[in-house]
């Protein structure tokens, strides 16, 4: 009877629900074996949010807690310390479940259905009627393009089919927040691209989605905003396109400047012997970030994070 | 096959007057209020004493304020079509391949000259049903929520609006389908099996130069003789457990098929058995030792009798004669011509002791059931204005049982022997019902059976690994089976006491007839209050479990003794008080437990 259970009303996140999807406050986890020793401190004072209509990466390399945070935002885990939110409920309540599609690490179905029966399947746990799961099924596996194996047994899939009825089956009711981990694992380049093209759609209709992957370039491709874990501890947590700016690197490229502008910036540039293009702040890659605050982290292990 | 009278109560009279549903709720209070302490002291083990209270607290309001009130119908049949195939997929449904397997080589293992082969018949297509469903029920319920957590199938269940108490039911749900599907089939192979098995036909081998009697040819490892009335209709004699009837049509003898030997007997029981001392005192029958532990004795050649009172018999349950079965034992107090049975009388008289009928001599049948026969109009005997008997000729209703009631009288004629009887060992028995229905109750029987195996499998599932899940579950059934072992280990405490008693005594060496001596009687008294309350608790874990040697009906079909409405509806709700059982401890566990862990 250990469980963190569905709360009352008094203990509410503090931040607006309909603002903000997921709110993790201190939240830890700490594995213990059979005799309750502590084994590994997976997790340690995580705070952070998912606001509403952002696509929100959750980047950082294995072991680093990443999916235990998915973990507990759906459930699946209890919290050793601190609280989550998910829609304004504790994550232990599972009416938060009906507004929530989760397509899994590895697509964990039942491989002895097949395309139709799995979404036929998964429609009936949310309790929709047979009409609407009909209309949903024919929808999805349209959308993925499965229309061909529709039929076959999802044991006779290949990764990447496997994938796209995973996506689909996170995808029957139509869910206000989708919590995608490594959705492009398994997938070709075309399937990739048609994977991250989704995305962006799902969010252009308004959907809110938490993305966990190792693609790094994918992460850079489709989100709003990053937190990057690593050994259990939020290292870096703020939008995408500031955290790849280099902040002590100046680059210019301009155009239209009066003459004598001109004049006074091609001396100083032609005295370095160069020629005045574009003035701005340059950018890394998402790769380059990723392993500077993996290098940094190990050096100087420590919480570094500063959401915005 | 041993009857016994409350296997006949209706079913109200055993949950109101005998208390059936008064211990159904002890034991339930008892276990909840085991079920929350245990789980506060592990809540506040791990959250401390406010937090875990209210924990516990909310945990139990949520199972009525939500999770039961949002079950949904769609889910629960969505995860049991989902343990429907899954089980397919499992080749399930081999096991009623391996049955008609069974059954093609059950001339192996059934002696073919066994006195009454449908008994024989019948016990062996209804144990091996019971055994092998049992057996399914075990392993399909065990392993199926271990092996979706193994191969994490369960997150894409969990994460989804699915309540702890639907994943439950649904596994339930599911499995009971497949399991209904493989009763029913079974059901339907063994019924063909037992009435194919056992038909046969005779011819007439040899008659007497007039042609009213003869004997028919050997089938099936035996013979009829018969004699035909004069209007050339007769009944061979009762031989393997069943006759035949036998039709002069010409000069051709007709014989039909076996009569008898799948019937479905209802026993109507007396309200009532007392007994008369040699003296004609009232008494409780005499004892004679360590023969029997529920039949007592009449004494032979005495005033000594057995009185069996019926209440309310309707005239409507006879057609021309009342019939009754008696299954009476014999204690011998010398030996005599030990090949002439003891022998007895019997006669019916009215509760006013007014009229009688005549006193019909009978041998006893020793471990046989002596069906008998009492006409409608019948001699006998009422008493005048002097209070004497005088003979007359009796309407049995009209005279003898005016308003349904009425005595049935045994007496011992030997000097010196003895007749023991119980109040089950005599019954009216009424036009038999259909066998086919018999059967089918039995059968409903034993899938009740694999209900509660399946419930407790998947409670056990729920918070244990697959294979321990199954040990679990099979050390619940020898629980079950073997729960006499307990309820005798119980009778037995006064004898070297209780546990610890017992392990005190053997270094002292203190035998088990003499009391506890240890020269400190508030010690002696302490021993005795934790053995009081150890012996409590293996009562009440023996009674958490279900008795299924109680639960299993399979002699009433073989025996050929109706299967009672209210024993079926007695066994129907403590199947669903068990069922509630598993419901809720799982709820908890799952409610609790981190799938993902």
């Amino acid at each position: 009877m250990s469980a963190t259970l569905e709360q009352p009303a008094s203990s509410a996140p503090s931040s607006d629900p309909t603002s903000v999807i997921v709110e993790t406050r201190n939240l830890g986890k700490i594995y213990r074996d059979f005799w309750g020793r502590k084994k590994v401190n997976a997790l340690k004072s995580l705070d952070l949010e998912v606001r509403r209509g952002e696509i929100f990466g959750l980047l950082g390399p294995n072991g680093s807690g990443k999916s235990t945070t998915i973990k507990l935002m759906l459930g699946l885990l209890f919290p050793t310390s601190g609280r989550v939110f998910v829609f304004g409920k504790e994550a232990t309540d599972v009416s938060k479940n009906e507004r929530i599609g989760y397509l899994p690490e590895e697509s964990y179905l039942y491989k002895f259905l097949n395309a139709e029966e799995t979404l036929d399947f998964y429609g009936r746990l949310f309790d929709m009627p047979a009409s609407v799961r009909r209309e949903r099924t024919e929808q999805l596996i349209q959308m993925v393009g499965l229309q061909r194996a529709r039929r076959r047994q999802l044991k006779e899939y290949s990764k990447g089919m496997t994938r796209r009825i995973g996506l689909a089956q996170a995808l029957i009711n139509e869910p206000e927040f989708l919590v995608l981990d490594e959705p492009t694992t398994g997938l070709d380049p075309i399937g990739t691209r048609e994977m991250k093209d989704l995305i962006l759609k799902l969010r252009e209709e308004g959907k809110t989605i938490l993305l966990c992957s190792h693609q790094l370039a994918d992460v850079q491709d489709v989100c709003d905003r990053v937190a990057i874990l690593h050994q259990g501890e939020l290292k870096e947590l703020g939008r995408v396109d500031s955290l790849l700016k280099v902040q002590d690197t100046t680059e210019i490229h301009a155009s239209g400047l009066s003459e004598a502008a001109k004049q006074q910036i091609k001396q100083i540039i032609e005295s370095q012997g160069g020629s005045l293009k574009k003035m701005d702040n340059p950018t890394t890659t998402m790769e380059e970030l990723f392993l500077d605050i993996v290098r940094e982290s190990d050096q100087r292990p420590g919480r570094r994070g500063s959401g915005t | 096959m041993q009857l016994y009278p409350e296997q006949f109560w209706t079913y109200w009279e055993w949950l109101i007057e005998k208390n059936g549903l008064r211990d159904g709720l002890f034991l339930a209070l008892i276990l909840a209020v085991i079920g929350f302490l245990v789980g506060l002291i592990v809540a506040v083990i791990k959250h401390g004493p406010g937090e875990g209270f209210l924990n516990v607290s909310r945990l139990i309001g949520q199972l009525f304020t939500v999770d039961i009130p949002k079950l949904s119908g769609r889910r629960i049949w969505a995860i049991a079509k989902l343990a429907i195939k899954e089980s397919i997929r499992k080749k399930v449904l081999v096991v009623v391949g391996v049955f008609i397997v069974g059954m093609m080589f059950a001339g192996w293992y059934l002696d073919q000259n066994a006195d009454y082969p449908a008994r024989l018949y019948i016990s062996f297509v209804l144990t091996m049903t019971n055994y092998m469903v049992i057996v399914l029920g075990l392993f399909i319920s065990s392993f199926s929520i271990p092996a979706d957590i193994k191969s994490r199938t369960i997150y894409t269940i969990v994460t989804k609006p699915v309540r702890p108490l639907e994943l439950f039911l649904g596994r339930v749900v599911g499995f009971m389908t497949i399991g209904t599907l493989v009763v029913a089939s079974m059901g339907i192979l063994s019924y063909f099996f037992v009435v194919r098995g056992l038909y046969h036909e005779h011819e007439v081998v040899s008659t007497d130069p007039e042609g009213r009697t003869g004997e028919t040819s050997r089938v099936q490892r035996h013979r009829h003789t018969f004699t035909l009335n004069e209007s050339g209709v007769g009944q061979t004699n009762e031989n393997k457990g069943h006759s035949h009837i036998v039709k002069k049509v010409g000069d051709k003898y007709v014989i039909e098929g076996p009569l008898n030997d799948l019937t479905a007997r209802v026993p109507i029981y007396a309200k009532e058995l007392s007994f008369t001392g040699r003296d004609g005192e009232a008494n409780e029958g005499y004892n004679v030792g360590y023969m029997s532990e529920y039949q007592k004795y009449i004494e032979g050649d005495s005033l000594s009798s057995a009185v069996w009172r019926f209440d309310g018999i309707s005239p409507n349950l006879f057609d021309k004669a009342i019939g009754y079965d008696m299954t009476i034992s014999a204690f011998r107090t010398y030996k005599g011509d030990i090949v002439t049975p003891v022998g007895g009388i019997i006669y019916f008289r009215s509760l006013d002791g007014k009229v009688e009928t005549e006193r019909l001599s009978f041998k006893v049948k020793e471990f046989q059931t002596d069906r008998r026969v009492m006409p409608l109009k019948v001699k006998g005997a009422r008493k005048n204005k002097d209070d004497k008997f005088e003979p007359a000729e009796l309407d049995f209703f009209k005279d003898i049982a005016p308003n349904g009631s009425f005595e049935v009288v045994v007496r011992c004629q030997d000097r010196g022997q003895y007749l023991g009887m119980a109040a089950a060992d005599l019954y009216l028995r009424p036009n038999d019902l259909y066998f086919f229905w018999n059967f089918i109750k039995g059968y409903i029987s034993i899938w009740l059976q694999m209900f509660i195996v399946v419930c407790f499998g998947v409670m056990f599932s729920c918070f244990l690994s697959g294979p321990v899940a199954i040990i679990a579950t099979i050390s619940a059934l020898v629980l079950g089976f073997f729960g006499f072992f307990v309820d005798d280990m119980l009778k037995n405490t006064s004898n070297g006491g209780g546990p610890v008693e017992s392990l005190i005594r053997i270094p002292i060496q203190s035998g088990s007839t003499v009391d506890l001596d240890l020269g400190n009687p508030a010690l002696e008294s302490g021993i005795q209050a934790v053995d009081r309350t150890l012996v409590y608790g293996i009562s009440l874990l023996k009674n958490s479990v279900p008795n299924f040697g109680k639960l299993g009906t399979s002699d009433f079909v073989a025996y050929g003794v109706n299967l009672f409405g209210g024993l079926l509806g007695r066994h129907f709700t403590i199947a669903f008080g068990y069922f509630l059982l598993t419901c809720i401890v799982s709820y908890f566990f799952l409610k609790t437990r981190e799938m993902a862990a």
